[in-house]
């Protein structure tokens, strides 16, 4: 694997106005293989090291977005957050069915402190609540899933899904004008041709930028049940649609057919023990995917090989421990999240209480697991009780696949070093709020004392649940959604 | 989490459960089989709940109705291999509600299909062919309701009967059902024992055969959906109106 080179050098290199320990080379300069690592920023962050245990990496509050409002309005709820391919955007669907782009501002020679913030870009209504009057059902209006298509002119495109129907979106920028129309003037009315005694060629006269988001394709009508998952597909022609039971592969252009690549549902509906939680295309072979379920499985599946892939190429699968078995295994192995790895050599997935890192070769059981908040599992009935047990948490890696990120309650989020093994606990809060003040870790006490600084696990707020975090593709940016904000946290600078 | 449209009366009933849920995570002392009766309690609640609500949620009705089956069979496995004197709180459970659970189960699955499942995966066809299928799909979904109801309430019906310690003792019956206005339902179609019988069970069993064959729209199946179609425009008028 070659290693990336770090991108984020280019944003905050150079200066060196802290000094770094001898003998220490800084971590943007070339080194031996080694990716990054949270270790390896240490030398940028002032000696890391010191604080909580074992955190040598240090993230600091960049912005947030949203009402400060206690009283939080239903549609406001974020429901899905992306950055695209190159990081410059982030997107984020609510369930008011709204996206909100912001932009990353360009880099300003002369505040080289302020790394470029993200800004409001574009706002646009994607899908409203609808009524199926046959079957007596509201259609929720909320963003379910947002995916980046690579951008491939000036315009950006995006897919965005509710339950039941996707829509391509572009987004393009207006910043010329047309001016000196023959056969209209400039409000618009239509000039008396006979009134036209000569010709005039029309210029274009710069204007304030206009960002202009509109829908492109409505892809309709092609899902049951309610889709869960959109993958865009390597070849950036197709992409596919997963919904509890089936999924359907589309072409970008064609609105009126698709293919519907995998059904799982039974002839008869009793028999239904199963269904499907997530889907994702493999990031360079364009004809495999992969599909979760709600049994803690998963399965790739080759489209070369037929037409209805309803057998799978290889089936991943952790054996139970039977010492850890309880009435809720099952509900609690159910995967809510999978995600591939950049390099596409291994993949990820989330259940209630862990995270676990595949690799694709082996299918028998994960070579990485991590815990979330295993302190949950002798709260289970509680959670049961409440119906926080079936919420979905997603998952995200980083630009050079070597940390991982996952939501949890309480406004905590978790990050874990793939390499050094570390991991730590932050928390996304008005509190820590303070411009580039740096996010002290936090810790959860399971039992006996509690130490001053750590929270207890009753005192935990499961109302305060973080279920959708990404991770920009090259910098150690990162978006994180609480309710109804968006927290963007970054690596400490120079 | 309990759906649109479902009005709040079991406020009560729910701390009694959060309070037993606690004693569940926190107690060590509570023996194996009440726990179990506990999660079997609670399952087949918000499956009960999930019925009332339009549009159930597939994954959550899944996951519960797998962990039912789940006791269930543990249940089984344990009153074939244990002597005759159990405990008669248990007894009587596996005897009375056994049948009652899975077909709470099944007609739970089974209305998903209907109410989700009317228009068939369109692979290679154009969107919007769903149309001549409907009038028929939505009389078998009028029908297949009241039975479901029907057989939902036997479930809670048969734990209150045979389960003296029932942690649902505080709730009435007739108070989940109060809001639901039943008046069309109490026509036809019920064979649970515990219900005043109505029309005889073979029609209802004949009505059940030809349900799945319906989809494929075979002309024999048309009589039976035609006589419905009036009543159908009986109820439209009522939503309508009101």
């Amino acid at each position: 694997e070659t290693p990336k080179p770090p991108a984020a050098a280019a944003v905050c290199g150079g200066g060196g106005s802290d000094p770094v320990p001898a003998g220490a080379s800084p971590w943007w300069a070339p080194q031996p293989p080694a990716p990054h690592t949270l270790r390896d920023m240490a030398g940028v962050a002032g000696g890391g090291g010191g604080g909580g245990g074992g955190n040598d990496f240090q993230w600091c509050f960049s912005q947030v977005k949203g009402a400060i409002d206690e009283d939080v309005a239903e549609a406001d709820i974020i429901s899905t957050v992306e950055f695209n391919y190159s990081g410059d955007l982030l997107a984020t669907g609510d369930k008011g069915g709204r996206v909100v782009i912001f932009q990353r501002e360009q880099e300003n020679k002369s505040r080289p402190h302020s790394r470029g913030e993200y800004n409001v870009y574009s706002t646009f209504q994607s899908h409203e609540p609808e009524f199926d009057y046959l079957k007596s059902l509201e259609i929720e209006e909320k963003i379910n899933k947002i995916r980046w298509l690579p951008q491939q002119n000036a315009a950006h495109f995006l897919l965005s899904t509710n339950d039941k129907t996707i829509k391509l979106w572009k987004i393009s920028e207006r910043d010329k004008r047309a001016e000196g129309y023959n056969l209209k003037d400039e409000d618009g009315r239509l000039r008396d041709p006979f009134r036209i005694t000569a010709l005039r060629v029309p210029i274009l006269k710069p204007m304030d930028l206009m960002v202009e988001a509109s829908p492109r394709r409505i892809f309709a009508n092609a899902h049951t049940y309610h889709i869960n998952s959109i993958s865009v597909n390597s070849d950036h022609e197709t992409y596919l649609s997963a919904d509890d039971l089936r999924i359907n592969l589309w072409h970008l252009e064609i609105t009126d057919r698709s293919f519907n690549i995998v059904d799982i549902k039974p002839a008869n509906m009793e028999e239904l023990t199963e269904v499907i939680t997530a889907a994702e295309f493999h990031p360079h072979h364009c004809n495999v995917f992969v599909y979760s379920s709600s049994k803690g499985t998963i399965r790739l599946c080759d489209m070369r090989s037929s037409a209805l892939c309803d057998r799978h190429s290889k089936f991943f699968e952790e054996p139970e421990d039977p010492s850890s078995r309880s009435f809720f295994s099952e509900i609690i192995s159910s995967i809510s999240d999978v995600k591939f790895s950049h390099s596409g050599r291994y993949m990820m997935t989330r259940d209630y209480l862990s995270v676990k890192v595949w690799d694709l070769n082996m299918e028998n059981r994960p070579v990485e697991t991590y815990q979330v908040h295993e302190y949950l599992r002798s709260k289970l009935c509680s959670l049961y009780e409440n119906d926080c047990i079936f919420d979905k948490f997603e998952c995200c890696w980083n630009g050079s696949d070597s940390a991982i990120m996952t939501g949890s309650y309480n406004n905590f989020f978790r990050l874990f070093d793939r390499n050094t093994r570390r991991d730590i606990t932050l928390e996304a809060s008005r509190e820590s709020s303070k411009p580039r003040a740096i996010l002290k870790p936090r810790k959860v006490c399971t039992g006996g004392k509690r130490k001053k600084d750590e929270i207890s696990v009753d005192s935990l707020d499961f109302n305060k649940k973080i279920l959708h975090t990404a991770w920009h593709p090259t910098d150690n940016i990162i978006a994180v959604a609480a309710t109804n904000n968006l927290y963007i946290f970054q690596d400490k600078i120079n | 989490m309990l759906g649109r449209g479902l009005k709040r009366k079991l406020s009560d009933y729910e701390e009694n459960m959060a309070g037993l849920s606690s004693a569940f995570d926190s107690s060590r002392n509570l023996p194996y089989s009440l726990k179990r009766q506990l999660v079997l309690n609670m399952c087949l609640t918000k499956l009960q709940t999930y019925k009332m609500v339009v549009e159930p949620n597939l994954h959550r009705s899944v996951l519960i109705a797998n962990t039912v089956r789940q006791i269930q069979e543990e249940m089984r496995q344990e009153s074939s291999q244990q002597p005759v004197n159990v405990c008669p709180i248990e007894n009587s459970l596996l005897m009375v509600s056994d049948d009652d659970m899975s077909s709470a189960i099944s007609s739970i699955l089974k209305d998903l299909d209907f109410m989700e499942d009317i228009s068939p995966p369109t692979s290679l066809v154009p969107a919007g062919d769903d149309e001549p299928k409907s009038p028929e799909s939505t009389c078998l979904k009028l029908e297949d309701d009241r039975q479901d109801l029907k057989g939902a309430e036997c479930v809670f019906g048969s734990f209150e009967i045979s389960n003296s310690t029932s942690y649902l003792k505080d709730l009435a019956i007739d108070d989940i059902f109060e809001d639901i206005d039943t008046s069309m339902y109490d026509s036809d179609f019920c064979v649970p024992p515990l219900m005043t019988p109505r029309p005889p069970s073979s029609a209802t069993e004949e009505t059940l055969k030809t349900f799945p064959s319906c989809n494929s729209s075979s002309a024999n199946n048309i009589p039976i959906c035609r006589t419905d179609l009036s009543e159908l425009d009986h109820i439209m008028e009522i939503l309508v109106g009101s």
